[in-house]
């Protein structure tokens, strides 16, 4: 008897949106990601740049020099954007990281999401290197975890070894979790109702959102089509020419991001854009 | 123990028997680098990279240069070897041999810097076990071609070397051994062929490409990179070839190659350094005007202003060695100007390889981050300079015990007779 495949296409698309100008920077996103993915505590965290931690809550100020009048402050929540690159039609669509793993530890879902398998990695920092957004993490010590830190690790996040490539995956392992579950009950897709990320579950002022892009009535999709949404270092945003923009595509490939950031302040957008300080 | 000393003192005196002082402080150098090496080779084997100064903004660094300039300078093996096997130019005969050595001595240090900068040694072969394909066998990743092209030249090197070891005046008297040898010298252009259309790749994957390929990095992305490296190796690497015996000729004091060889290997790292010049220059011109500002970027700000580029000015300046002082015949012609540019030539491509890095890792990814410094540590430096003093011993042993020069021994032989 022929087995019947059964095919299960993928509708959703998981991205998320960040007003900046709703975030006060407490900085609550970023512990709940360390708790959530087991990040580990070094003796000197301190050592911000040999740190390992998925999301980096910076801190953007328009000018060092700046007195009081002039100064402005915001603070940005950068995790891994999930970048996809553009199809088109030249080279395939790929993540800046993705194509250069020599060990296939690093590949893209058909939700957009960016996965790392950390026992496949091999160490080579090369997917660190293509990723213009400092998203990966290297484990430059053995990650410990003391005395009783260690009763609340969570156990659907594995914990990684000395010198493997860790990063967010949108806390991919929450989805995992909440399918089965729905799985059981005969459900075979699940939103972002049951599928939340642990810094979008805890944020206070609700400044980030996450959801299905692919659906043009969540809340994300369109807030990342409004006229704040900003993407990072993807230029091509910028380029509103139609005819341009595909020639630009067909010549080189962007990030293509998946993580919009919303502002109405100029000096942050601008800023945004590596462009002078107005 | 008495065993033990027996065979300590015969080492020692096997080595150090006949040199002459300053040959003596040399090597008591060399071995001591060698020795920090192992110390901290141990450490980063056992306890990680945390001992670097590398991080999570500057991923790569001493070892990659070590990398990147090893194999770059490697390249003139392949050069040399093709022009004399397959194009028959019989001057540069008594020099193949070390060409080939320090080729094979190259490649072999690029391994161990690159296991040195993975952070899970011990997966290395992954990069064997699952490679990262793409269409055909047209590699998806750089390093994949990397890890397979090195292997399989790597192999060719070894091939080409055994004549060499085997050639040895203890193992050629046996006649199965002096045939053996004897045939590999006959059938080595067929090595010389496969090697160099091997080096076409890993030189511009390794080189350029590796760092091309990055599309998100508007310092790095480059289409003409991988084609650029490829002339650099062979510009640089053809003098790095004539430098090295030449140094090694005058530190033992022994003429080992004939003046008409060095001449013509300079003629020919002269003549391709003039189209990676012209190359170089298209690149930066390129990048300023059409990679850069299609990333969004300013070519310069990148350097970090004017201040910033001194290596690239200095990376210029260089370049009137070689392009001057080996194309122009009367300046060639004089010793002291020919190792000039020759010693010029093997700057250039090592400060252009140093700049790839350093700038492009010291750029900030979000102007609102400065500039990132990189200070490599002890660790680092021992490992790097230990790797160049084992690759000086073993070029010193192939001179002492092994034909390296073949021509120089059957002259001492006829004189012999």
């Amino acid at each position: 008897m022929e087995e019947k495949k059964i095919e299960v296409k993928m509708k959703r698309k998981w991205g998320m949106a960040v007003d900046l100008d709703k975030c006060t920077g407490c900085g609550k996103c970023s512990v709940a990601c360390n708790q959530e993915n087991n990040m580990p505590i070094f003796e000197d965290d301190s050592d911000v740049p040999k740190r390992v931690a998925f999301l980096e809550l910076m801190k953007v100020t328009n000018d060092r020099d700046a007195k009081f009048p002039d100064v402005k402050t915001a603070y940005l929540p950068k995790m891994c954007q999930q970048c996809e690159g553009n199809d088109s039609g030249k080279h395939k669509a790929e993540p800046p990281c993705v194509s250069v793993c020599p060990a296939v530890a690093t590949d893209v879902g058909d939700d957009g999401v960016v996965s790392q398998v950390w026992s496949r990695c091999i160490g080579c920092r090369y997917c660190q290197t293509a990723c213009p957004y400092e998203a990966r993490a290297f484990n430059w010590w053995k990650p410990e975890y003391d005395g009783s830190f260690k009763k609340s690790l969570n156990t659907d996040v594995s914990v990684a070894s000395r010198g493997t490539i860790v990063k967010c995956t949108f806390c991919s392992h929450i989805w995992k979790r909440e399918r089965d579950k729905a799985a059981a009950k005969g459900i075979l897709d699940i939103n972002e109702v049951f599928y939340t990320p642990a810094c979008v579950g805890t944020c206070p002022t609700g400044a980030m959102v996450f959801g299905d892009l692919n659906d043009p009535n969540s809340e994300v999709s369109k807030l990342a089509n409004s006229d704040r949404a900003m993407r990072l270092t993807n230029v091509i945003d910028d380029v509103k020419d139609a005819e341009k923009k595909k020639a630009l595509l067909n010549k080189k490939q962007f990030p293509n991001p998946k993580v919009y950031y919303l502002t109405s302040q100029s000096w942050l957008r601008d800023m945004m854009r590596f462009k002078k300080n107005s | 123990m008495e065993m033990l000393k027996k065979i300590f003192k015969a080492c020692y005196d096997g080595i150090f028997e006949g040199t002459s002082k300053n040959m003596r402080i040399a090597l008591y150098v060399l071995f001591g680098l060698t020795a920090l090496f192992i110390i901290f080779a141990i450490q980063i084997l056992f306890w990680g990279l945390g001992y670097t100064d590398m991080d999570n903004n500057f991923t790569w660094g001493a070892w990659i240069i070590g990398d990147l300039g090893l194999v770059g300078l490697g390249g003139g093996a392949f050069t040399t070897g093709y022009i004399l096997y397959i194009f028959r130019v019989d001057k540069l005969r008594p020099i193949i041999n070390s060409t080939v050595l320090i080729g094979f001595m190259c490649y072999l240090f690029t391994f161990v810097f690159l296991l040195f900068d993975l952070g899970q040694p011990l997966r290395c072969w992954f990069g064997f076990a699952y490679p990262n394909w793409g269409k055909g066998v047209y590699p998806a990743s750089m390093l994949t071609e990397v890890f397979f092209c090195l292997s399989f030249y790597f192999c060719i090197l070894i091939v080409e070397l055994i004549p060499v070891i085997l050639e040895h005046k203890v193992l050629i008297k046996n006649k199965y051994i002096a045939a053996i040898a004897h045939y590999m010298h006959l059938l080595m252009w067929t090595m010389a062929a496969g090697g160099t259309f091997l080096s076409f790749f890993h030189q511009g994957s390794l080189g350029g490409g590796m760092w091309g390929a990055l599309y998100a990095k508007p310092v790095w992305y480059s289409h003409s990179f991988f084609y650029m490296a490829i002339v650099a190796a062979m510009a640089g690497g053809t003098s790095f070839m004539t430098l090295i015996p030449y140094i090694a000729g005058k530190i033992m004091n022994k003429q080992y190659v004939p003046m008409e060889t060095f001449q013509l290997l300079a003629r020919i790292s002269g003549f391709i350094f003039i189209f990676y010049f012209i190359f170089r220059l298209y690149d930066l011109y390129m990048y300023t005007f059409v990679n850069a500002p299609m990333g969004g970027r300013e070519f310069f700000d990148m350097w970090g202003g004017y201040y910033g580029a001194w290596m690239l000015v200095l990376e210029l300046l260089l370049f009137a060695g070689p392009l001057v002082l080996l194309n122009i015949k009367k300046f060639r012609e004089q010793e002291k100007f020919m190792v000039l540019g020759l010693a010029c030539a093997v700057g250039a491509i090592v400060t252009s390889k140093l700049s790839v890095l350093l700038h492009g890792f010291a750029a900030p990814n979000f102007p609102w981050k400065g500039f990132t410094a990189y200070m490599p540590t002890i660790q680092e430096w021992s490992i790097t300079l230990g790797c160049f003093a084992v690759m000086i011993l073993i070029y010193m042993a192939f001179v002492k015990w092994f034909p390296l020069f073949p021509h120089l021994e059957h002259d001492e032989h006829d004189a012999h007779h």
